[in-house]
């Protein structure tokens, strides 16, 4: 079976802030459909990558392809109507409205967000809504924060905001999520059942997932592929089998975690 | 008391409840600081008097005109300035009032400092008709009793629209900008366009208060549109409270009745004074209810933009 084209494709990418290089030469795919784990240690550039591929940093050098269109210069609106959505590291969820509005303003095509569509179709808005608004409480509902729909996001706790800003963008159906360490401060029992969300979505929508993350449990045991950075540059990229046995990786990042886990 | 004396207090009050809604909306809806609400009224009342004085159209086409190129204005003024981010578009904002006051002060067009006349005789027809309907009522001593009924019939219907407005997804959309526009540009938003939009509406509300404004002083000078009264409406905004429509006219009547009903008082003052003490009067109810009741009296709490 020949490989169909990935649907991101980063080459040579350079990004500098002042006289640092964040991203200095990045290459790597992403296969339709996969799920692929971005992982190195802090301060590799993890984060400036998915600034880059979602369009909130610009590329100084390289190309990046999605779906084999290049999204050089696009603004991150543009790249999320293209199919890609990604969630932050520093959780940025919308206080001031509620959890159910938060979910529904990530609703896909709903005509009732233009003036003038509203006004031609005011019908077909509301039914959108009220199909918005079922896919969003089954949504929250996994993420555990069913009875929360009305509150006001400003009023939940840290993980709980990661848990909204996930199920906010997964809210999208976008083609390609980028997850920026979506266990991060969540505990143990949710950040698996994002994690079965996630292999759920993939399984039954064909989404694909590209998600950075230090837990190297939920890495090693989730993902099909991994991508390895480290200062900038892509040091290795295999199936977490291969990366566990490389020993540059074990070198850069996975040294003690490595240890323990080979006898 | 007299009657007419509070028939002005419910013009004012409706003209800046109208202008307000805009700023409600920007401010509160959007999180957009528009410091330059002003400027667009001035624009609007300029051009209907612009028109009809010296263009020779009539009062309600020039009408529809104006508040066409205030929302123009704030176009120009929202492609230019609106990338910035908040506090340096705020800024932007009331330079653009400026500018506009001092266009107006001395460009020929506008008649600069001798101001404006002559351009409200549809109106006062429309007034006399009205008046004679008033007289079955025995109503018909209250000269400005028509504008008022007009001003609080079209501030009404302005505030239903915008109430609508708001409970729709375009508005969720505003609502999440002003919550955090990276995370709603994320969500593919396209969020220039959206606060465009917002400031092109607001200016528009602006320059249909500016044509009452006309119309109740029947004479267009420069000092009428003073960028400061910007601040009254915001006033008015932390009085009825941010993120509520029927907060604007409440705040609005609240504001009036405070500044024009202390004229009414008794002091032994002298005039200079005493309009300084009314505005300490007006500041100081203001700090009161930042203290009792920060969100204002109908705003939510939970709408409240903790700044970053
Ligand atoms: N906006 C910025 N301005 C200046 N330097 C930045 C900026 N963003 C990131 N950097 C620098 O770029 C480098 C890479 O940062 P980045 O956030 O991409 O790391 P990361 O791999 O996500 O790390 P972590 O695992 O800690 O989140 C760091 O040295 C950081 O200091
Ligand atoms: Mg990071």
């Amino acid at each position: 079976m020949s490989a169909p084209t990935p649907i991101l494709e980063v080459r040579d990418a350079v990004k500098h802030f002042d006289g640092l290089r964040a991203v200095a030469g990045a290459s790597f795919d992403v296969a339709r459909g996969s799920i692929t784990a971005l992982i190195g240690p802090n301060g590799a550039g993890k984060t400036t990558m998915l600034d880059l591929l979602s369009g909130f940093a610009r590329l100084d050098a390289g190309a990046i392809r999605l779906a084999n269109r290049s999204i050089a210069g696009m603004a991150p609106h543009q790249i999320a109507r293209l199919g890609l959505v990604r969630t932050f590291q520093l959780t940025r969820v919308l206080a001031g409205i509620s959890v159910l509005d938060n979910m529904l303003l990530a609703a896909p095509r709903q005509p009732g967000e233009h003036i003038p569509s509203l006004l031609a179709s005011p019908r077909l808005a509301r039914q959108r809504e009220a199909r918005a608004r079922l896919a969003a409480e089954e949504l929250l509902e996994t993420f555990g924060l069913r009875l929360k729909a009305a509150d006001y996001a400003g009023s939940l706790s840290g993980g709980e905001r990661k848990l909204l800003e996930i199920a906010r963008a997964l809210m999208t159906e976008s083609s390609i999520v980028l997850l920026d360490e979506p266990m991060a401060g969540v505990s143990p029992r949710l950040g698996r059942s994002i994690l079965d969300r996630i292999a759920i979505l993939r399984q039954e929508r064909g989404t694909t997932f590209l998600f950075v993350e230090h837990d190297m449990d939920a890495v090693m045991s989730r993902a099909d592929k991994v991508v390895v950075m480290a200062q900038g540059r892509v040091i290795a990229t295999g199936t977490p089998a291969e990366i566990r046995a490389d020993s540059m990786v074990v070198e850069a990042y996975l040294g003690g975690l490595a240890g323990e886990r080979v006898p | 008391m007299s009657v007419d004396f509070w028939i002005n207090v419910g013009v004012l009050a409706g003209i800046y409840g109208i202008f307000t809604l805009g700023l409600q909306l920007n401010a509160g809806f959007t999180g957009l600081l528009n410091f330059g609400q002003a400027g667009f009224m001035a624009i609007g009342a300029y051009s209907v008097g612009i028109f009809v004085v010296s263009w020779g159209l009539p009062l309600w086409l020039a009408f529809l005109l104006a508040v066409a190129l205030a929302v123009a204005a704030g176009m120009l003024v929202g492609i230019s300035a609106l990338r910035l981010r908040s506090h340096h578009f705020a800024i932007a904002t009331i330079g653009f009032a400026e500018i506009v006051r001092y266009t107006l002060q001395n460009a020929e067009f506008s008649g600069g400092n001798q101001g404006l006349i002559g351009f409200d005789d549809d109106w006062r027809s429309v007034n006399e008709w009205a008046l004679s309907k008033l007289a079955s009522v025995e109503l018909d001593a209250y000269t400005q009793l028509p504008l008022l009924l007009a001003i609080w019939a079209t501030f009404l219907v302005l505030l239903v629209t915008m109430e609508l407005l708001q409970r729709t997804p375009w508005a969720r959309v505003l609502r999440g900008i002003r919550e955090d526009e990276d995370a709603t540009a994320a969500l593919g938003k396209n969020t220039f366009s959206y606060k465009l939009q917002s400031l092109g509406i607001a200016a528009a509300l602006a320059a249909i208060a500016g044509f009452f404004v006309s119309l109740n002083i029947t004479y267009l000078y420069p000092t009428v549109f003073d960028p400061t009264f910007t601040f009254f409406g915001y006033a008015i905004l932390v009085l009825g409270g941010l993120g509520s429509y029927t907060g604007v006219a409440l705040g609005s009547i609240i504001f009036w009745v405070l500044l024009e009903g202390t004229r009414l008082m008794e002091t032994s003052l002298s005039a200079g004074q005493q309009s300084s003490l009314r505005f300490v009067i007006v500041g100081l109810s203001l700090i009161l209810l930042s203290r009792l009741r920060p969100q204002g009296i109908l705003g939510n709490r939970n709408e409240l933009r903790a700044e970053p």
